[in-house]
């Protein structure tokens, strides 16, 4: 039966992440920024709470946690540095690729070694974003971007499956256009040795939409502090005589900014929802990363409107939050892409009738 | 966390589903040919009331309501989505004590609920109530009518003007809101059952409407107008300012089931969109997916809206932000599905007879009803920036 609340455990969780984010990311967000990295500090308090391990399964020391939690911790890391978040995610969304076509092998011998190295980084990339020459068992080709300033482990994954690369790889420092606390380098494979490759479209389909996932919790996390931070902003704002909250104009798109960011949540959550369930999800994580995206779109831009000259202005984040919203949409093969997987579910007998929950 | 819908109500989904394809659509079709609302007497009715249609949910003097189970509310909705999907109109022509029941069972005195609402426990023939608040100079600022209430002896005479009453000419009682005695604001203003029949309550007019032809939309007058101090909602006993509480709650209640009702007209637009692209082998322009695409994602997202402000009052919490949310939304993007679904269609939706033609008609109103689109942001505006009465259209 319908139910809105995400629990008591996952509350707890949400409680726990929103301190963290609070204290160790939210004023050091410019210092992560120009440091490219997170602190060692934040680093370490992250890994007490245990947010590296969170969807491994039990049985390799993680937490056994779903996509829901994902989705919640991911909106509260980047409520306060949607970077910071992924610099603190030392296997990030390659995670899925591993997961889901290699298994627990892959697990074992590839994700937990990063686990065991402070600041190691896995880097996942969605073929079509780079032009990949295999020949033999070795690959070579560029990413123009990936938000990263280090990689022990590059995870490849196109519609056919996935493979993995540990060696031969090099990263070349971009300025990059967001998401800078994460590091931004162009991707260069010459010839490097592929450690595992595996074909299965189906997982390489389940892999993408977790993917999709853990991006679109960034964004809807990082458009809620752009929609919160511009309303506070406009209460205290002061012109002609009235907050400028108080100016029909303003307050109507700060309504639609936070209704936009309340439909790319809740379509986020019931869509790791049905991957939690074991239902088909694939579809719906398009729909939902494509969502996200496309009120990064709406909320981005405002939330710097709303501040006018100042949210040009470095000294408050509004512009950091308009660039890392493009930013993250540029993942995972992008919204086109995004909206033409949600649209193939579209060919079934069925859209949207009212039973098809559960 | 929980987005399941459970085996009872699915088959109660099926089940609307069903008397949806098999009655309401083709009801509402030949209404929107005919170009008026189905007559009283129309068969329809009959059935609709065989079917279990047009009762009341008050249980009869003397036995104890029955609690609701839990998540009636997001059941109502789901349920209210799949019969606007057949047909929106016919929904709110159907017989019964509609809008204002629930008014009358919140404020009502046991004997008014036994005389308004009991003709409608076990109706011998389709019955029909309304609720009267809209006037010419009064929509979705309640506050505005100017509808009089004079007590004269141990009666109220009742003057002023209403309009776009749904079912008025047809319903056995209409409960009129009206400012008492002089007084001004909303805290002056009550309600009253007028009975069809009354001296005074006549000159009917039946609009002639865009789309949603299935019911009638009437305007009407009350000149003079009669009615026992009894038939004052909730006894002469209750303190005045309660009538405004009364208006206020019913919208409130009903935002949730207009959303609702938005995203039954935009699934059922979307789904002979697909049909229709389907048919012509459109799903490889990627223009033409583009928009299949962004119409069932948003009307999933309205769905959802809808579901959150059901479940927040099934759990009776604070859903004034939620239930605007959903309305300004939903209404919203039924017009984009309806509006694209035209355009899927090209010059065969200039020809007027496709049913994506009529939901784009119909679709129209759902962001008009129960308080404007502009009117839900100003509601929300309140919530999250204390938007001040005197800014705007506040």
């Amino acid at each position: 039966m319908f139910d809105f609340d995400p629990g008591d455990e996952l509350s707890l969780l949400v409680e726990t992440v929103r301190g963290f984010a609070a204290e160790a990311l939210a004023p050091r967000l410019r210092e992560h920024e120009a440091a490219r990295d997170v602190s060692q500090a934040a680093r370490e308090a992250a890994r007490q709470i245990g947010l590296a391990g969170l969807e491994l399964p039990e049985k390799r020391g993680g937490a056994g946690q779903g996509a829901l939690a994902r989705a919640l911790v991911n909106e509260e890391l980047a409520a306060a540095d949607p970077g910071a978040a992924l610099a603190l995610d030392p296997l990030g969304p390659a995670l899925y690729a591993l997961a889901e076509c290699g298994g627990d092998d892959a697990l074992r011998e590839l994700a937990l070694p990063l686990l065991a190295q402070p600041g190691a980084r896995a880097v996942l990339f969605c073929a079509g974003d780079a032009a990949l020459r295999f020949g033999g068992e070795r690959v070579s080709g560029r990413a123009p971007w990936v938000p990263a300033d280090r990689a022990d482990l590059v995870v490849v994954l196109d519609a056919a499956g996935a493979c993995a690369i540990r060696e031969g790889i090099a990263l070349a420092p971009l300025r990059g256009a967001g998401l800078r606390a994460a590091g931004a380098s162009e991707l260069v494979l010459e010839g490097a040795p592929v450690a595992a490759r595996w074909s299965d479209a189906a997982a390489a389909a389940r892999a993408l939409a977790r993917a999709r996932l853990y991006v679109a919790a960034l964004l809807v996390g990082t458009l809620r502090n752009a929609a919160e931070f511009s309303r506070r902003y406009a209460l205290e704002r002061v012109a002609f005589g009235r907050p400028i909250a108080h100016h029909q104009a303003l307050a109507f798109l700060i309504v639609d900014m936070h209704m936009a960011v309340d439909a790319a949540r809740l379509l986020l959550h019931e869509a790791a929802w049905r991957a939690d369930q074991g239902m088909p999800f694939e579809g719906e994580a398009a729909a939902a990363f494509a969502d996200a995206v496309e009120a990064s779109r709406l909320v981005g831009p405002a939330a710097v409107q709303i501040l006018g000259g100042h949210g040009f202005m470095q000294d408050y984040p509004m512009e950091k939050s308009m660039r890392e919203a493009r930013a993250l949409g540029l993942l995972c093969g992008g919204l086109d892409r995004a909206r033409d997987d949600a649209a193939s579910r579209l060919a079934g007998p069925v859209a949207l009738s009212a039973g098809e929950h559960g | 966390m929980d987005f399941a819908i459970d085996a009872e109500l699915r088959a109660r989904l099926e089940e609307a589903r069903e008397w949806g394809a098999r009655e309401v659509r083709p009801a509402g079709l030949e209404s929107d040919r005919m170009g008026k609302p189905l007559p009283p007497e129309h068969p329809y009715f009959a059935r609709a009331l065989a079917h279990g249609e047009g009762r009341t949910r008050w249980p009869g003097a003397g036995v104890a309501p029955r609690r609701p189970p839990q998540g009636a509310v997001v059941a109502s909705l789901l349920i209210a989505e799949e019969l606007a999907y057949w047909d929106r109109g016919i929904c709110i022509a159907n017989p019964g004590p509609g809008l204002p029941e629930g008014a009358v069972l919140a404020q009502g005195t046991d004997a008014q609920k036994e005389r308004f609402l009991g003709p409608f426990l076990a109706p011998d023939k389709p019955r029909w109530a309304c609720f009267a608040m809209t006037e010419p100079g009064a929509g979705s600022d309640a506050a505005a009518i100017r509808t009089t209430a004079r007590k004269d002896g141990g009666h109220y005479v009742l003057d002023g003007a209403k309009c776009f009453i749904g079912n008025a000419s047809r319903a056995d009682w209409i409960l009129v809101q009206a400012v008492v005695d002089g007084g001004k604001g909303r805290d002056a203003q009550r309600a009253f059952f007028v009975e069809h029949g009354t001296p005074g309550l006549g000159g009917w007019k039946i609009e002639k409407k865009m789309g949603l032809k299935a019911y009638e939309s009437t305007s009407f007058t009350l000149e003079r107008c009669r009615v026992p101090a009894e038939n004052l909602l909730g006894g002469e006993a209750r303190k005045s300012g309660a009538g405004f509480g009364t208006a206020m709650r019913t919208f409130n209640a009903g935002r949730p089931i207009i959303a609702a009702n938005a995203v039954g007209i935009g699934r059922a637009a979307l789904d002979e969109a697909l049909a229709f692209a389907r048919e012509r082998d459109l799903l490889r322009d990627a223009r033409v997916r583009d928009r299949l695409e962004l119409s069932a994602r948003k009307l999933r997202a309205a769905r959802l809206l809808c579901l959150r402000a059901g479940w927040l009052a099934d759990h009776a919490r604070p859903n004034i932000v939620e239930a605007s949310q959903c309305k300004a939304v939903a209404a919203q993007v039924a017009q984009e599905v309806t509006a694209l679904g035209m355009e899927m269609l090209g010059a065969v939706g200039g020809r007027g007879d496709h049913l994506i033609e009529k939901l784009y008609r119909d679709a129209k109103a759902m962001d008009i009803v129960e308080g404007t689109g502009q009117i839900q942001r100003v509601i929300i505006a309140r919530q999250l920036v204390n938007l001040p009465r005197d800014a705007g259209a506040a």
